[in-house]
């Protein structure tokens, strides 16, 4: 029983106390195989249920596939998971942000289950969301096995997450930098290492089961000036579809809440649009690894206008199926706008400048990728490595950077948040490590409270409230009635300066009549920047504390700019 | 500041009953009330190592435009102060985080199971949760109000019975009620249970403050439960063992609260004792 | 190896205890579990502080600082030790001095000198002639070295000096202030003229009156002040 205990408190071990680097690690590589086995799951499971429905594709009835699909997932959410819609990505930043990566164990499958059952029947999401969702979720709930405390949990989130994404795209480095890079935003030693471990053991796993292979690979591409310079306009026509998914996936939010129907019916509607969609332009269905990998080859058929067209359908049946509640991430279809965006581009140049000899389209198409990835998640660093590593194409690196950046730039002008931020941003929810507003939710009242005041009563005069001033260190006397306690003002000794040398006023004033009785109180549980916020506006330095009618001390900046600095240096700099 | 009771207020008949419970609670032990009216039919409450979800069955939803009315009355009635919960942030739109700061919390011996089963039946999944992470005791109360006049603790010499019975204390002298103890004695002496309490400090409170120790030594649990007064507060500790070892042994909790109609203060394993 | 509690971490840290609490839990202070109770190593928490370059003081350092602040000599107990001396020589402020400093045996004839002369650089300044014939000579800042607790030695002048006191009149008793450090100084002052002020003292005092008498009239005054400072007399 009690080594029992022990092997679940490894923070406890006597290695482990000094330096828990190792136990991170080890506990990294855990976490990092088995959120690869979960995102292999998926992998496998929807290329089965692709292969289950293809017979059925050609029926005249075929369009019902994504509605009963994406049905059955949201009612799956709602009644067996009991988990609300969305992909997730924002909730495990969330937990990261304020609750050091707690999740449920819940969440591990649900979206799994709830993804597969959108994309196989042909729903237009990516498995990547679920995929890091359920990989954060196992990391969290393998740490709460192991009783790690906050720092180390975030730690170990992030590794479910890398892990996650390192094996659905066999591509580690973008696992990691995608982590840290838009999960975690905090760049230190201690987190890079585990990360980079479970990156690579969830790689690994999956080319033990699924064998290496670069998921889009392509012919050489020769890249000349011209194209570099071209790079310029397709970071723009990037940036555009961007702003355009972003903008399509909201409205198409706000638009489904308004239909007064359940959940469940509503994803039907938005499942069968995409099956009716899906007809005339096929590379619009499921997650469309397929087309990319045409597209990549030079081998995707159409002429400018189709492709131009197919660009804007995928961008309308992604927004059909997140928005009206089917379940999946946007990652997926990222990729297959990008690409076709590239083509489009491509086409287009190629008829207005014949002359010039371009490099193949698959080049443009690659490189549309990055530009949408980094302009979406706006996270210009997991655009470039996650292309780079799931086309093997190292040749393009110089224009792929250039695209990122400046499809991310343009991005950001637009939407100065991603998509994956922009609720939490809107609610004040990202609280990113060593940032002013991380510093001050962890901060609370209660750890600012100045108990040093002396309480006075309403009824003391004025000489003797003279001898308390000489006991106290401070210029704020909280009144409070002798018999309840309860607080009936606050006595500042910058208001009452005048009286305190004119000894006729000595005995003929009392406390009552010198207090401001309606002061600006804080209650303990306000949030700081709140307390922050009001202080300011009314330019004051500090105000009294009060709760259920009842002085509890006095909050000032100075206290508080004191532990600023110290809360700032403790989360900031790199612990041992 | 006066200890805060965290109750989630269920507009029905029978969520009177448990609201009536806590008031009862509230102003006997001199305790505030924090009322949660849901709007929706989960929440999580996130604690040190855990986040509990909690499910909550859509009969907590019923009538949402009376709820506050309904609860305010009754708190009003008892002449207790209270005030009403509002989320201040939410893991996702339909899932708010409710704080987990509180010094009680009152549930119904589940709160995701139909009402309709109305008979004691077992403790929930996720009550149990709370239990198992809560820094605060867990007011599991009877199905009907029923007012307690004394408080039973029942020690069984663990480190969780120890807080309980230090809790038993705290609330026998704010109340002023009678509180005895109750010990089923398993293969341990009268004297094994006496050195516990002397190493914790206690003999001296125990030999001032207590009414009754009762000690069994024979007959199983379930028969001795007869013995503990029919309107008492019953205080004890949960353990903090898995699914597993609940379901292969059986768990005393489960025993003690599928045999007592009392209003049970179960004291889980975080929980943080104040003196 | 020492070990630390919460309260004494949170108290050399200079935060609170829930601070540190939520630093356990999150993980940002490194820590010994055991059971339920937490312990920090000195040496550890030295390190860690230092690394995030924050102040780490024990606890016990800072409470010697406290101590000798905390409960200051009392004026009765300072005179006692001064002693009381009577007819001292001198028709000027500077004669008068320096037979009043001759005659504190308790310093050796060195300190004496230096003494001395810093009270004339002090009169120099203004005088320390607080009127009604009384003046507290005393140097400008605590001398290095002596005396270690605060003391006031209580000369009568054989005749009243002319001292440039406040209110011109002559001096007929001065209390040599000799204190370890400022605060004592200041508070012995504030004491001392607090007697000062009653008219009934000083009329007890041209009686020249004995240290038997005199620490008695003085602590009766003391009981006074303590009671409105709702401080309790230190037994």
């Amino acid at each position: 029983m009690k080594f029992a205990n022990l092997w679940r408190k490894p923070t406890r071990w006597a290695v482990f106390r000094i330096d828990d680097r190792p136990l991170l690690m080890g506990i990294g590589l855990i976490v990092g195989i088995c959120s690869g086995l979960a995102a292999l799951a998926l992998n496998r499971s929807l290329e089965a249920m692709f292969e289950w429905l293809h017979h059925y594709r050609h029926y005249w009835w075929a369009f019902i596939l994504p509605g009963a699909g994406a049905a059955l997932s949201s009612l799956f959410l709602d009644k067996v998971a009991k988990e609300g819609a969305g992909h997730g990505v924002p909730e495990v930043i969330y937990s990261v942000s304020r609750y050091g990566g707690l999740l449920r164990f819940r969440s591990a499958w649900s979206r799994l289950v709830s993804s597969c059952l959108t994309i196989g029947s042909g729903g237009s999401a990516g498995p990547e969301a679920p995929v890091v969702m359920s990989g954060a979720a196992i990391g969290s709930n393998i740490a709460r096995y192991f009783s790690l405390n906050d720092r180390q949990r975030v730690v170990i989130v992030g590794c479910g997450a890398a892990g996650a994404i390192s094996s659905i795209f066999n591509a580690p480095i973008a696992g990691l930098v995608f982590t840290v890079e838009v999960v975690l935003g905090e760049w230190t030693a201690v987190n890079i290492v585990p990360i980079a471990i479970a990156a690579v053991a969830g790689t690994e796993v999956s080319r033990i089961l699924n064998g290496n292979q670069i998921a889009f690979s392509h012919p050489g591409f020769h890249i000349d000036l011209p194209d570099i310079a071209a790079c310029i306009g397709l970071a723009v026509v990037t940036a555009a579809a961007s702003v355009l998914l972003t903008r399509a996936l909201r409205s198409m939010h706000h638009i489904s809440a308004k239909v007064p129907a359940a959940p469940w019916a509503r994803a039907m509607i938005g499942g069968c649009a995409v099956g009716l969609i899906g007809f005339a332009l096929p590379v619009v269905m499921g997650e469309g690894y397929h087309s990319i990998r045409e597209i990549i080859t030079n081998s995707f058929e159409g002429g400018v206008a189709i492709v131009a067209v197919a660009t804007l359908a995928k961008v309308l049946a992604t927004s059909l199926t997140l928005g009206w509640g089917g379940s999946g991430g946007i990652f997926a279809p990222c990729l297959v706008v990008g690409s076709l965006a590239g083509l489009a581009y491509h086409r287009f140049l190629v008829l207005l400048m014949p002359s010039v000899d371009w490099v193949a389209e698959g080049c443009f198409a690659l490189l549309g990728m990055a530009g949408l990835v980094s302009g979406i998640l706006q996270a210009p660093l997991t655009g470039i490595f996650l292309i780079v590593e799931i086309t093997g194409g190292y040749g393009v690196i110089l224009p792929l950077i250039l695209v990122s950046a400046i499809s991310t730039t343009l991005c950001h002008y637009v939407e100065p948040a991603s998509f994956y931020l922009k609720d939490l941003v809107e609610r004040g929810h990202l609280l990113r490590p060593g940032t002013d507003a991380r510093v001050l939710s962890d901060l609370s009242v209660n750890e600012l409270l100045e108990t040093d005041c002396i309480t006075v009563s309403p009824n003391m005069s004025l000489r003797d409230f003279i001898d308390v001033i000489k006991r106290s260190h401070r210029n704020h006397f909280p009144v409070a009635d002798e018999e309840t306690g309860r607080f009936l003002g606050m006595i500042q000794l910058q208001d009452i300066r005048p009286y305190l040398f004119d000894p006729v006023m000595y005995d003929a004033v009392i406390l009552e009549q010198i207090m401001d009785p309606r002061p600006d109180v804080v209650h303990p549980n306000e949030d700081l920047s709140e307390v922050l916020r009001r202080m300011d506006a009314r330019r004051l330095f500090s105000m009294p504390v009060v709760a259920d009618r009842k002085f509890l001390g006095m909050i000032s900046k100075a206290t508080l700019l004191d532990q600023y600095r110290k809360e700032l240096r403790v989360q900031t700099v790199v612990s041992g | 500041m006066e200890p805060k009771l965290f109750h989630i207020f269920r507009n029905t008949p029978l969520g009177r009953e448990t609201l009536l419970q806590s008031v009862y609670f509230c102003k006997t032990v001199g305790a505030d009330m924090e009322i949660y009216l849901p709007e929706h039919t989960k929440f999580l409450m996130y604690f040190e190592n855990d986040v509990v979800q909690i499910d909550l069955d859509p009969s907590y939803l019923t009538a949402p435009e009376t709820a506050r009315d309904h609860a305010g009355a009754l708190a009003e009635a008892g002449k207790i102060r209270y005030d009403f919960l509002a989320p201040k942030h939410f893991t996702a739109s339909t899932l708010p985080d409710i704080p987990t700061h509180f010094d009680f919390m009152c549930c119904p011996r589940s709160i995701s199971d139909l009402s309709s089963k109305i008979g004691l039946g077992y403790i929930g999944p996720r009550v149990r949760r709370i239990v198992q992470s809560a820094r605060f005791p867990v007011l599991l109360t009877s199905s009907v109000f029923k007012p307690w006049k004394s408080i039973a603790v029942f020690f069984g010499g663990s480190t969780n019975a120890v807080k309980s019975l230090k809790l038993g204390f705290r609330l026998a002298r704010i109340t002023g009620m009678p509180l005895k103890i109750y010990t089923q004695m398993e293969n341990y002496s009268r004297a094994d249970y006496e050195k516990v309490i002397a190493d914790h400090g206690l003999e001296k409170a125990v030999a001032d403050e207590v009414a009754e120790w009762r000690l069994f030594g024979t007959g199983d649990l379930e028969a001795n439960l007869y013995e503990v007064d029919h309107d008492a507060l019953v205080i004890l500790g949960a353990f903090g063992h898995g699914v597993v070892r609940d379901v292969l042994f059986g768990s005393k909790m489960e025993k003690i609260q599928s045999a007592m109609p009392n209003n049970l203060l179960i004291v889980g394993p975080k929980y943080a004792a104040i003196h | 190896m020492m070990k630390l509690e919460i309260d004494e971490v949170a108290l050399s840290l200079d935060v609170s205890r829930t601070t540190v609490e939520r630093w356990i839990r999150q993980g940002r202070i490194p820590i010994r579990r055991k059971g339920e109770t937490c312990r920090f190593d000195q040496t550890v928490m030295d390190r860690w502080a230092q690394s995030h370059s924050l102040i780490f003081s024990p606890p016990d350092d800072r409470r010697d600082d406290d101590e000798r602040d905390a409960d200051p000599e009392t004026l009765t107990a300072a005179i006692s030790a001064g002693g009381v001396f009577f007819d001292c020589e001198g028709d000027a402020a500077p004669a008068a001095l320096r037979s009043a400093v001759d005659r504190l045996d308790f310093l050796p004839a060195p300190d004496r000198e230096i003494l001395y002369e810093k009270l004339l650089e002090r009169e120099s300044l203004a005088s320390t002639g607080v009127g009604r014939g009384v003046a507290i000579p005393h140097p400008r800042a605590p001398l290095p070295g002596f005396p270690e607790s605060p003391v006031i030695a209580t000369c009568f002048l054989k005749k009243p000096v002319h001292f440039k006191a406040v209110d011109d009149r002559p001096v007929f008793v001065m209390f040599v202030l000799l204190s370890p450090s400022v605060k004592q100084h200041l508070h012995l002052l504030s004491r001392l003229s607090y007697c000062l002020r009653d008219a009934d003292f000083v009329d007890f005092l041209k009686t020249r009156p004995g240290a038997p008498d005199l620490l008695e009239k003085v602590s009766g005054f003391e009981r006074r002040l303590d009671a409105a400072d709702g401080r309790p007399r230190p037994a």
